[in-house]
């Protein structure tokens, strides 16, 4: 998707505009939806307890993403490259996926402790399977024309791997990054949810409970700045890096 | 029998004046300069010319798809159009075959009538008779992964053809085939022209083959694109092999050659600059 | 059959070696039960487990073609009206950066705690996995062909009929089979918050009341669901887009 962030923010100020003007001639109850003012004052007002939330969030998500993308990278690199691998050890990863992570959240931290790693971990898990998924289909997309051309200048494994997979690979790479950062967030905030003290979670878990809406709704607001902080980053890199199409 | 229009009918399609100039962060352009070209019913011609010299622009904008600058004259059967209108009335054979790879190989020949609106059942009708034409033969249902070089393009050939317009343009659609498929592809190409009698505007950079096949051979400057020499081809048709080697069409070789050798070295001379 | 038994050799290993592990190092039960233990209790259980994963599924599977149509549909009309796709697009790009579960105390809010919830949930974390590959691969399509096309006359909705949307199915099935997986952990998470039924509540509860063998029982049902339906779309994959 290519949204500039510019036209995001602009994006963002219209809803919440809309927002405000609708729940003002609309009447809604602030039980159901408070007022856009409601909650941004709700914000202003608590800045130092999301500020140390988002440091918190941030941290689990951006170090649950790396390990999670660099597990997902070498391995779906494995897979394009083994065969055999692929098939030995890629049901395994289906079947790991298919087990709600998030469902034994509560054991996870139980193994890593209350802290700040078993959200890391849930962060990283939740990341590694697009990633190895879109790795290896990118690879194993290059032609075997390109490679056979490539062996033929001499290239060895390696160079072939650098070269020609791995550029090949890197436009479903960077939309699988892109889905998995966004999935590390919810990994972060949902680890959160099983016990912790300081992050944007247990911040939104904490207001529904307390049926603080203007609370819930500031969360949200904050995550989805998060949320398009990290992507719009991505699309830079992606925009920069990244630009040939997909041939038919 | 196809040959140089005798007749007094005005001429099919009369380009006058028609330049393109393309902006880009390199600069500014000039892919056509007052180009003027007249083609008359039935008509095959021939252009060659340098890499680069605009000749696949000049497809583009008659095949509708691009806008020539400001000043360009159309006349098409004798009535003015705009670039733009020519869209959908041109077939037009790009260099790549661009057949679709989920789509057998009757499906992507049928695939301009059923854009046009033709209904499946018709299309396939109208289809039929033409593959052992096409050398397709028994290949009907391969898709385009199962087929030669060759077989591909005979496909797209076909597809082409199967769009009954006045004019067909084919870029370069043997440029990709070895000299031996090439030569009976050649052939065989004209055999499929004198049948359907349809008016044939062809890119190509081999000169043999521009004269073999055309009645006239428009030889194009390097950038910017211009006409250079209009020749036309009086040999007689049918044209056997052997006409290769005859006098008469060595020294219709030596014309051209001469007019692009010279355009050659331009060219080759730009892109060592830019 | 014997690429099945090959695939199935991976975690019959890990399975056997995690069934040695627990017995030999005497694992309590709340840290690891053995799978031989969960699957007795799966067996034991298997009414009230089937009639939740009941619940879980019928939320999982209306999100997921909800949100899938709804995404194809939405993609389909960026490309074909661009102005929308400079108004909308941004919008739906922010509203994609929260994450999806921070909306579920707002879904558990306006729909209450049945299924309701639950598939919103799912429709909306579906449509956004589905939209972003959708969208790439709409977009992505080779120039050449599309000219090709209109140089037959061929105007915009027949252009994505006949190019861009084959073309655009290898990412729209790459992103179908993400959302799968998507699709039941967010059901199961959104019931965890909130719900009077379904496996997600079931593990919930069970960890409430630490009976963690019933919750693994649980997880074990949900991931085999998970699995089978991974299987088919991965099935309809490699039967219908066979020209990757």
């Amino acid at each position: 998707m290519r949204a500039g962030f510019a036209s995001q923010i602009a994006a963002l100020l219209g809803l919440f505009v809309l927002w405000e003007v609708c729940v003002r001639v609309f009447d809604v109850a602030p039980h159901n939806m408070p007022a856009a003012s409601a909650v941004l004052r709700d914000m202003a007002a608590n800045t130092d307890l999301i500020g140390r939330g988002i440091v918190r969030t941030l941290s689990e998500t951006l170090i649950g993403f790396a390990i999670g993308a660099a597990i997902g990278f070498v391995f779906g690199s494995a897979f394009a490259v083994s065969r055999a691998l692929e098939r030995l050890l890629f049901p395994l990863f289906i079947v790991s996926q298919a087990i709600p992570v998030i469902a034994f959240g509560a054991l996870v931290v139980m193994w890593l402790g209350n802290d700040i790693w078993s959200k890391v971990a849930i962060a990283a898990y939740l990341t590694a399977f697009p990633v190895t998924v879109n790795t290896c289909r990118g690879m194993q997309a290059v032609d075997p024309q390109r490679v056979a051309l490539l062996r033929s200048f001499g290239a060895g494994a390696w160079v072939l791997y650098w070269r020609l997979r791995v550029p090949y690979a890197l436009p479903s790479i960077a939309a699988a990054l892109k889905l998995g950062i966004s999935l590390g967030l919810i990994g972060a905030i949902v680890g959160e949810w099983f016990g912790d003290t300081v992050g944007l979670g247990i911040m939104l878990l904490q207001a529904m409970y307390n049926e603080n809406l203007p609370r819930v709704w500031s969360v949200i607001l904050v995550c989805g700045a998060i949320g398009i902080l990290l992507y719009s980053a991505f699309e830079a890199i992606e925009r920069r890096w990244i630009w040939w199409k997909q041939e038919i | 029998m196809g040959g140089p229009a005798a007749s007094a009918a005005p001429p099919m399609l009369q380009l006058t004046n028609l330049s393109k100039t393309f902006e880009s962060s390199h600069g500014t352009v000039v892919a056509l300069e007052r180009v003027g070209i007249e083609i008359g019913r039935g008509e095959f011609v021939t252009v060659v010319g340098p890499s680069g010299c605009g000749k696949s622009t000049l497809f583009n904008i008659l095949a509708g798809l691009a806008e020539p600058d400001a000043g360009a004259q159309i006349l098409y059967n004798g009535e003015p159009r705009k670039a733009p209108e020519l869209l959908g009335k041109v077939a037009f054979m790009p260099q790549r075959d661009l057949l679709l790879p989920w789509r057998r190989v009757v499906d992507n020949a049928i695939l301009p009538l059923q854009v046009e609106g033709v209904p499946r059942a018709e299309a396939l009708k109208r289809a039929e008779p033409l593959f052992s034409e096409f050398g397709l033969a028994g290949f009907e249902r391969h898709y385009p992964q199962q087929l030669s070089g060759g077989m591909r393009q005979r496909v797209a050939l076909m597809r082409t053809f199967l769009f009954e317009r006045d004019l067909t343009l084919l870029d370069e659609p043997f440029g990709a085939l070895d000299a031996l498929t090439r030569s009976l592809m050649q052939r065989w190409l004209l055999e499929v022209w004198q049948r359907h009698q349809r008016t044939i505007l062809f890119i190509t950079h081999d000169v043999e083959e521009a004269i073999f096949l055309g009645d006239r051979v428009l030889v194009m400057t390097a950038r910017p694109g211009r006409i250079k020499l209009v020749l036309d081809v009086p040999l007689a048709r049918p044209r056997p092999a052997s006409m290769l080697t005859s006098p008469e069409f060595i020294d219709l070789k030596r014309q051209v050659l001469a007019a692009i050798e010279e355009e050659s070295i331009k060219s080759f001379q730009q892109v060592a600059e830019t | 059959m014997r690429g099945f038994l090959f695939a199935a050799a991976g975690p019959l290993l890990v399975v056997a070696l995690w069934e040695a592990i627990v017995r030999a190092l005497v694992v309590p039960v709340y840290v690891l039960p053995a799978p031989s233990a969960i699957v007795l209790k799966v067996w034991t259980d298997l009414p009230a487990l089937l009639g939740g994963l009941s619940t879980t599924l019928m939320e999982a599977s209306i999100g997921y073609a909800i949100g899938a149509a709804g995404a194809l549909i939405l993609a389909m009309l960026f490309v074909l009206y661009p102005r929308l796709e400079r108004v909308a697009l941004p919008a739906l790009v922010a509203l994609n950066s929260v994450p999806v579960v921070a909306f579920a105390p707002v879904a558990l809010l306006w729909f209450g705690s049945g299924p309701a919830s639950k598939i919103a949930m799912v429709t909306i974390a579906v449509g956004f996995a589905v939209f972003v590959n959708a969208h790439q691969g709409l977009c992505s399509v080779d120039e050449s062909a599309a000219n090709l096309l209109r140089s037959f006359g061929a105007g915009p909705l027949r252009l994505m009929v006949l190019l861009r949307l084959p073309a655009a199915l290898p990412s729209i099935m790459n992103g179908l089979r993400v959302a799968v997986v998507r699709s039941m952990i967010i059901a199961i998470v959104a019931e965890m918050l909130g719900a009077v039924s379904g496996l997600g509540w079931t593990i919930f509860e069970s960890t409430q009341q630490m009976d963690f063998l019933r919750a693994w029982a649980a997880i074990a049902v949900a991931s085999a669901a998970s699995m089978a339906w991974y299987g088919l779309v991965n099935w309809i994959d490699h039967r219908f887009v066979f020209w990757r």
